[in-house]
């Protein structure tokens, strides 16, 4: 006796019964052999399984308690903003780590030649295979991650998602956003391109013009009042080793809080 | 084959041919999902090979036309081609309920 689950179909000889044409009956069996060999359909099949299984174990949320989906469906897109914003920061952090093996951070030569910052991003950027589509996607991820993340902070805020008893979490976020705003300043310094330089003398100015501290702060951030391989060494490290770890595990927190305390819902 | 009242013989498979409407082919629903799957992952590697012939045999388009290498070239647009064809045919084959509700209807809307 068989454990197969029985059924009206006929599944062997539900073909015949069809009117089909001889390239639809080839382009079937072709497709269905095929099927039957690498079984795509029986594993997206059990994935689906999967999908509905989890949903299942999740709780109702309050839109769909009080059936507020006829109303509310069209904001959901909002609420993927910061699943969004993860994305980007995880496809930034890997195209990243690739472009490491490539780029150095040395300004060494002072006299106007290019510098070997420099060059190395050409090199990225001309003779690496999918170097031109690397440093593109790492370009786009960060740009991507902070419109999204700006977008998420502002449904925050007009969903009132920020209020009790998820203050600390729009204060993390707020911590969040300026580290992504520094993760971008830092990596923008890090070709050495004019575009770089310039927005580097910009940044050593601002510094100094913040009262009693800016000294300090130019110093701090930008290893002395003009630029130099300390400017760039600071950057490099500051985009490569303090902002991801800090990044990440503030990011890992915030993910933590709205996973305990459930996302806030509209009322 | 199955009868209905009026005693003409109709096939299970609805497989309409009107005149300006695409024909349709109703598969059980599990043939339609390896239809569908089968269909685009062919259509997709296809056209994308296709490119990427194309793309060698013209050195990223921009050998001179004198070096171009033509076999290369029209294998490329047949992949995509084929791969077209593919995507293009799969989308007759429909399952029970999929097609508009006033052509399921167990009468056709012909206005008898």
């Amino acid at each position: 006796m068989s454990l197969e689950r029985k059924d009206e179909h006929d599944h062997k000889g539900w073909m015949e019964s069809r009117e089909l044409s001889p390239l639809e009956s080839i382009y079937l069996t072709t497709l269905i052999w095929l099927d039957k060999r690498l079984r795509v359909v029986d594993y997206l099949e059990i994935l689906e399984d999967l999908y509905y299984k989890v949903n299942m174990q999740m709780p109702k949320s309050h839109t769909e308690q009080y059936n507020l989906d006829n109303k509310f469906w069209y904001w959901y897109p909002l609420y993927a903003l910061g699943s969004f914003s993860t994305i980007a920061y995880i496809v930034a952090a890997i195209s990243g780590a690739l472009l490491g093996f490539y780029y150095a951070p040395a300004a060494a030569a002072a006299d106007g030649s290019p510098t070997v910052a420099y060059d190395s991003v050409m090199l990225i950027m001309g003779q690496l295979n999918l170097g031109y589509f690397l440093r593109s996607v790492h370009r786009w991820a960060a740009q991507v991650m902070v419109a999204a993340v700006f977008l998420h902070m502002l449904r925050v805020y007009f969903t009132g998602a920020y209020k009790e008893p998820r203050e600390l979490n729009w204060l993390i976020g707020i911590i969040l956003i300026s580290l992504t705003l520094v993760f971008g300043y830092t990596g923008y310094l890090l070709p050495w391109s004019q575009l770089s330089f310039w927005a580097g003398q910009i940044g050593v100015e601002m510094s100094l013009s913040i009262p009693l501290i800016g000294e300090w702060v130019a110093q701090l951030m930008f290893g002395g009042f003009t630029l130099s391989q300390a400017t760039l060494q600071r950057m490099y490290i500051l985009h490569v080793f303090f902002l991801p770890f800090i990044t990440t595990a503030l990011i890992a927190v915030h993910i933590g809080i709205v996973w305990m305390q459930g996302i806030a819902e509209p009322h | 084959m199955t009868e209905d009242q009026s005693g003409v013989p109709t096939t299970e498979a609805e497989a309409t041919e009107d005149a300006g409407r695409s024909r349709e082919v109703v598969v059980p629903l599990r043939v339609y999902k390896t239809v569908t799957v089968f269909s685009t992952l062919i259509a997709v590697f296809s056209v994308v090979g296709g490119f990427i012939l194309v793309d060698v045999a013209t050195n990223r388009a921009s050998a001179p036309a004198s070096e171009i290498d033509v076999p290369v070239a029209i294998a490329g647009i047949g992949l995509i081609l084929l791969g077209t064809v593919v995507y293009a045919f799969s989308t007759r084959f429909r399952t029970e309920e999929m097609g508009k509700s006033k052509d399921d209807a167990d009468e056709l809307s012909d206005n008898g």
